[in-house]
């Protein structure tokens, strides 16, 4: 007789929204169209390193989806696609950097619903190399007034010296957060480095005491200092368990 | 690819001992460093190669005691030469690489690894019989979790590793504090400083999760909770924490749709096993010197496996439950819900062994050592009548078979003594009786 597997199913997670936020204005294929050339270069190759780590975080289920904007914004990936069955598609460059309206969208997004009750923090990772064109104020107030986007890991990578990186940091609401990526290999480790995040909100990993530092320099992985996304005070219902 | 780390392909490191060793691979990165294959003399090891930052002088400090006091039992993947210099003046170990038969606690999890409850039981053994080890040298690991610990599916085998922030216990001179979800509530709340029974709790969690598949804090505290942040963390597992199965507190039992697992695992345990688990988990809670020790789950646990029934219908490994049949109730299986008939025990020092055909004693029934490894008896049955079972001497010693009578007849190395009521076998060391 053999023996019968052991009762039970594997071990609850909960989903972990990730979001790539990709400005693809007509000044991203400046340099002969190298700089959205080593955009879609470095993502594609984070996916498999992402992937590997989602494999090995039993508390998580990563979900991936791209949001581009240029004039106007458009979903690449609709639907959250699970990161072991995501592929990057290749982005073309052109047009205006219309922030506010991806800002919106991604705020369609994080409403319940579509976003489910309970999840991980969320990641937005918005990736730019300008200054918004439209009016991204009242996109980000959107934006930041729900539980969800305040909740969110949110991380910018400014890409050369024309990114606006005070529009940026409005977005992170931290400056430490906003990364500064001025040649290609910066940009490949920026983006290598925010795509580490998706580990390190769930947190499965040790928690060494020294930190390495948000710069991006080194190879080492990203660990953020969670307790400085803060904790929503008075706006948020008191009924609510967050 | 991003398939280079800070050395590349063909570096040579010498190390302390004068070994020169190739870098052949880069493994992966963690939080510290990263992890190359290396080659030396035609055999291969890993290295552990710091982040620039993390290359401090305590940290070599740590691997310099490491290397002297040498590695606990076969379980750790411990530090087997220093590399200091190379390039850019960092820092890196040599340790062994971890055979690929190997899967983590990660797979367990996610239930790509599907132990029986049998072998799930001495990966749990051994893993606490490593972490005992350990301790016994004075050491604590810091870091008990789900990355750091694998097992080989077919033998029960384990290997510890990222030994490289094991210190002396008690010291706040290692990187690490831990892993949320592990670390114990007054290494959260920051109130002490990772230690030997900080250990205990995280050892506690593991096991939990090894034998539930769920977090013992996590019920519904953690179900109403929509965000899991940081500070929903904090709450759950260092201000406020409660165990899903208190006793006298019934606040934070399992949700059935969110945490079925703990739900369907928990009854399938003997009480015992649930008694080690509430322990730690309300009074140990809170009072880190009355956490469950090592010893106690490795008798608990050698017991689980030595009492194991296999539902004669359908196959499943069921628990025997001493008090349970103490209190004359019947075991019912988990899969099929009919009755399981248990065979004759036997009963040595505190230890019980069930004895159906096939059955094997180890070292640890006959003496109490704690090494399930040795076979010492096997249940075989009588030539001339196959229904009579009787203990196979498979020591080199001569045990003694005291029949209920008294008489007393010697048991030489590979001869057997039958199994009855109310006779005993003395090993030497203990006496054992059958019931």
């Amino acid at each position: 007789m053999t023996e019968l597997k052991r009762p039970g199913g594997e071990l609850a997670s909960r989903p972990l929204h990730f979001f790539w936020l990709v400005d693809c204005s007509g000044s991203m294929n400046e340099e002969h169209g190298e700089k959205i050339g080593t955009l879609n270069h470095a993502i594609q190759s984070t996916i498999p390193d992402m992937a590997a780590a989602a494999r090995e975080n039993p508390n998580a289920q990563l979900l991936v989806r791209t949001l581009k904007f240029a004039t106007g914004a458009s979903w690449v990936t609709p639907a959250p696609v699970p990161i072991e069955d995501f592929a990057w598609d290749d982005l073309t460059a052109g047009g205006v950097t219309d922030m506010g309206k991806a800002f919106e969208m991604v705020a369609a997004q994080l409403t319940i619903p579509p976003m489910s009750e309970r999840a991980l923090p969320p990641v937005l990772v918005l990736i730019s190399d300008g200054g918004p064109t439209d009016d991204y104020r009242r996109g980000l107030e959107t934006l930041l007034r729900l539980p969800w986007a305040k909740k969110a890991v949110r991380i910018a990578v400014s890409i050369g010296r024309d990114a606006n990186d005070d529009v940026l940091a409005e977005f992170t609401g931290n400056r430490e957060l906003v990364l500064q990526a001025n040649n290609p290999q910066a940009l490949v480790r920026c983006i290598k480095w925010a795509s580490t995040a998706a580990s390190a909100v769930s947190a499965p990993a040790s928690k060494p005491k020294l930190a390495a530092p948000a710069s991006g320099s080194t190879n080492a992985p990203l660990v953020l200092d969670m307790k400085s996304i803060p904790e929503p005070a008075g706006d948020v219902d008191a009924a609510d368990v967050w | 690819m991003n398939m280079e780390g800070m050395l590349k392909t063909g570096t040579v490191l010498t190390a302390q001992s004068g070994s020169a060793y190739r870098v052949c691979a880069y493994l992966g990165a963690g939080t510290q460093g990263e992890v190359y294959e290396v080659e030396c003399g035609g055999k291969h090891s890993a290295v552990k190669w710091y982040f620039p930052q993390m290359a401090t002088r305590t940290q070599r400090e740590i691997l310099e005691n490491l290397l002297m006091k040498g590695s606990p039992n076969e379980s750790f993947l411990w530090p087997e030469d220093l590399i200091t210099g190379g390039p850019g003046g960092g820092l890196g170990y040599v340790m062994p690489l971890r055979p690929k038969e190997f899967r983590g606690i990660v797979d367990l999890m996610k239930r790509r690894a599907e132990p029986s409850f049998a072998m799930l039981c001495r990966i749990a053994f051994n893993l606490t019989k490593g972490y005992g080890m350990l301790h016994a040298k004075g050491l604590s690991y810091r870091d008990i979790s789900f990355g750091n610990v694998s097992f080989n599916p077919a033998t029960g085998a384990v290997l510890i590793g990222d030994n490289d922030n094991v210190s002396a216990s008690g010291r706040d001179d290692a990187a690490v504090y831990g892993t949320p979800r592990f670390m114990a509530p007054e290494i959260v709340t920051g109130r002490e400083k990772p230690s030997r029974n900080t250990d205990l709790y995280s050892l506690a969690v593991l096991l939990f999760y090894m034998f539930m598949l769920g977090h013992p804090l996590e019920g519904k505290l953690e179900a109403d909770i929509r965000c899991m942040d940081i500070h929903a963390l904090n709450r759950l597992f260092g201000t406020h924490p409660v165990f899903i199965f208190d006793p006298n507190d019934t606040s934070n039992r399992p949700v059935e749709g969110y945490q079925d697992n703990v739900l369907i695992f928990w009854e399938l345990y003997p009480q015992s096993l649930r008694d080690l688990f509430i322990q730690s988990f309300t009074v140990g809670l809170t009072a880190p010197n009355k956490r469950v020790t090592e010893k106690q789950w490795l008798y608990e646990i050698a017991n689980m496996m030595s009492c194991l029934i296999t539902c004669p219908r359908c196959g499943a490994e069921v628990f025997f439950d001493a008090e349970k049949a103490a209190r004359g109730e019947t075991h019912v299986c988990w899969s099929c819900r009919r009755a399981v008939p248990y065979p004759p025990s036997l009963i040595c020092g505190g230890d019980r062994a069930l004895l159906p055909l096939g059955a094997k004693l180890y070292s640890h029934h006959l003496t109490g050592n704690y090494d399930m490894d040795t076979v010492a008896g096997e249940v075989v049955a009588n030539p001339s009548d196959p229904r009579l079972l009787g203990i196979r001497n498979l020591t080199g010693d001569n045990w003694t078979y005291i029949r209920a009578d008294g008489r007393q007849i010697p048991v030489a190395p590979g001869r057997s003594a039958a199994i009855a009521k109310d006779a005993k076998i003395n090993f030497g060391a203990r006496t054992g009786e059958f019931r």
